[in-house]
């Protein structure tokens, strides 16, 4: 027997007994969220966006949730309830490094986020951007033309900018700030010189809604 | 009516007047410290150029990077920064590529010629802003010293003097010194009774690597070069690097600098070592030359500086090998290094 056939045997039986040592019935449930209005099922949201020591930037952004169920699980400890979200998601933000700014730009992200609230409001979320653009804002620059030399106006170049994040948070129920984040988020810049530019941001930042502040003015 | 618009928002008015005044003469160039960064576009390439020192006489130095895919302000540090810049106004340049460097252009966008170009564009862009009697020295470290003369045949008349600092003037040429020298000094060592289990593991490797170019061995022989420069340091035969107050890591993000090296010299190294040789037409370059190499580079083995000098067709030319140096010696010597290039610009500007 092969040692990875010896690791995968124990490990299958490890797997098998956790299944089967709890009730594993599960009930999923949608919630009608159809009568909600626009701003109760949008969050804002606002981040540092960057990578600390190079470049840094504000990330700003919106989340509509378009459809939500609850997925009740029985344990031996009790039930446990997730809450599990599908949100349209979009930022605006803008980023540059500070010592040099040759890698100053703007970028718009849209797609879906997936996220899972546990009972404690302890989130996951990862989200798939498809439709991303990035601004590049380059200082003085002059383009060369055999021997025409020219200042551009407005210097910098457009990069079709798809992004990908992972994170975790937590919510906040009842509160103005309505849950914090933190995320790993991974951006393609192409056509970049002559491929495709990777880059690694950390995004720390909260969620809000303006609706509960408006309630609390109303109250006041 | 109009009186009133003008007595509400005069004060409004002069202060603007008076900001734009402020800004406006904030753009006068000083020219007894240069501190500029600047892009030049060509031929679908977004490339800078930090230019930093005193430009009061308009002599700017020019240093090509090494790589290809190195950083330009790797260099701004020791005596380049303390000295130099002191003389002269040094341009640190991002290649095509390299560093910052953006743009948008396939594979065929990217290759010796066009990059030779992109230097001779830099120089039109230095004279557009500062001044058409600018001049301008040119200076190549290894992929650098490639590069140089590269762009030197293509137009050598805006230039003063060429510095060649353990270049590769004959790409094509270096596996076989590789073999030659890493047998060379791996027998000196051995017979001086120095780390003699890492030599004889150098002659291993070369032993066994194919005696024509390859290009999974070219790089196993390029790394061990860097490496046998550390046990040389190590031993004290090479100088330990000059403490540097530069901050350059800051300056560029490393997983930009490390794809755009990776990806450029995917695309350069074949051709770059299987066809490119300036040995025959160095003859061609006729400026005042300056060749300074480390005595114990492995990387750009020291037999290229014999040849760079020799073939030079420059009247004036000088070589200098730096004794306790390999292949920095603006690292490793950096006080002698300085007072060469200085010596060099004054003679010639």
């Amino acid at each position: 027997m092969t040692l990875k056939t010896r690791l995968l045997i124990p490990l299958v039986i490890l797997f098998l007994n956790i299944g089967f040592s709890q009730d594993s019935k599960v009930v999923i449930s949608s919630t009608d969220i159809s009568e909600s209005s626009f701003l109760d099922r949008t969050e804002f949201k606002v981040s540092y966006s960057g990578n600390i020591f190079w470049n840094n930037g504000l990330n700003f952004g919106a989340e509509y949730i378009l459809k939500e169920y609850k997925k009740v699980k029985n344990r031996k400890r009790g039930q446990r309830t997730n809450t599990h979200q599908f949100l349209l998601n979009g930022t605006l933000g803008f980023t540059t490094n500070f010592s040099t700014k040759t890698d100053t730009g703007i970028i718009t992200n849209y797609g879906i986020t997936w996220r899972r609230t546990n009972k404690k409001g302890k989130q996951l979320s990862i989200a798939f951007n498809p439709i991303g653009y990035y601004r590049s804002f380059l200082p003085e620059t002059y383009e060369v033309n055999n021997d025409n030399v020219e200042k551009i106006f407005l210097p910098g170049r457009g990069y079709y900018a798809p992004s990908i994040s992972i994170g975790i948070g937590k919510q906040r129920l009842g509160k103005k700030i309505t849950g914090r984040f933190f995320n790993v988020n991974l951006l393609l810049r192409t056509p970049y010189n002559a491929g495709t530019l990777p880059a690694i941001n950390l995004q720390y930042g909260f969620r809000f809604k303006f609706k509960k502040k408006r309630n609390d003015a109303k109250n006041n | 009516m109009m009186r009133k618009i003008i007595n509400n928002y005069s004060k409004k008015i002069v202060l603007i007047i008076a900001l734009f005044t402020v800004f406006s003469c904030s753009k006068d160039i000083n020219f007894s410290d240069l501190n500029d960064t600047i892009f030049v576009r060509h031929r679908n390439a977004d490339m800078p150029a930090y230019i930093h020192g005193n430009g009061s006489e308009k002599i700017f130095l020019i240093i090509l990077h090494g790589g290809p895919g190195g950083i330009g302000l790797a260099y701004r540090s020791n005596t380049i920064k303390s000295g130099i810049e002191k003389e002269c106004a040094v341009v640190y340049f991002d290649q095509r590529g390299s560093g910052m460097a953006q743009g948008s252009y396939s594979e065929s966008g990217i290759n010796i010629d066009i990059m030779a170009e992109d230097i001779l564009a830099l120089v039109k862009v230095i004279k557009y802003k500062y001044g058409n009697d600018s001049r301008f020295f040119l200076m190549g470290h290894s992929w650098g010293g490639t590069l140089g003369p590269a762009t030197l045949l293509k137009d050598q008349s805006d230039f003063l003097g060429w510095i060649d600092v353990d270049g590769a003037h004959n790409p094509k040429g270096i596996y076989a010194e590789y073999i030659a020298n890493f047998n060379t000094v791996a027998a000196e060592q051995i017979e001086a009774e120095n780390d003699i289990n890492y030599w004889e593991s150098v002659i291993d490797l070369v032993n066994n690597v194919a005696p024509q170019y390859n290009r999974d061995d070219i790089s196993k022989l390029n790394n061990e070069a860097f490496e046998a420069e550390n046990v040389l340091q190590d031993r004290g035969i090479i100088n330990a690097d000059a403490d540097s107050d530069d901050n350059t890591i800051f300056k560029y993000t490393p997983l930009t600098i490390i794809w755009n090296a990776n990806n450029t010299q995917s695309i350069l190294d074949t051709d770059l070592f299987q066809n490119i040789d300036y040995k025959d037409r160095l003859s061609e370059i006729t400026i005042p030359s300056l060749v300074l190499w480390g005595r114990y580079d492995m990387v750009v083995p020291i037999q290229f500086a014999q040849d760079s000098f020799d073939n030079l067709g420059s009247s004036e030319k000088e070589l200098v090998i730096f004794e306790n140096s390999g292949h920095s010696p603006m690292s490793t010597e950096p006080a002698l290094f300085a007072e060469k290039v200085i010596a060099f610009i004054n003679e010639n500007k």
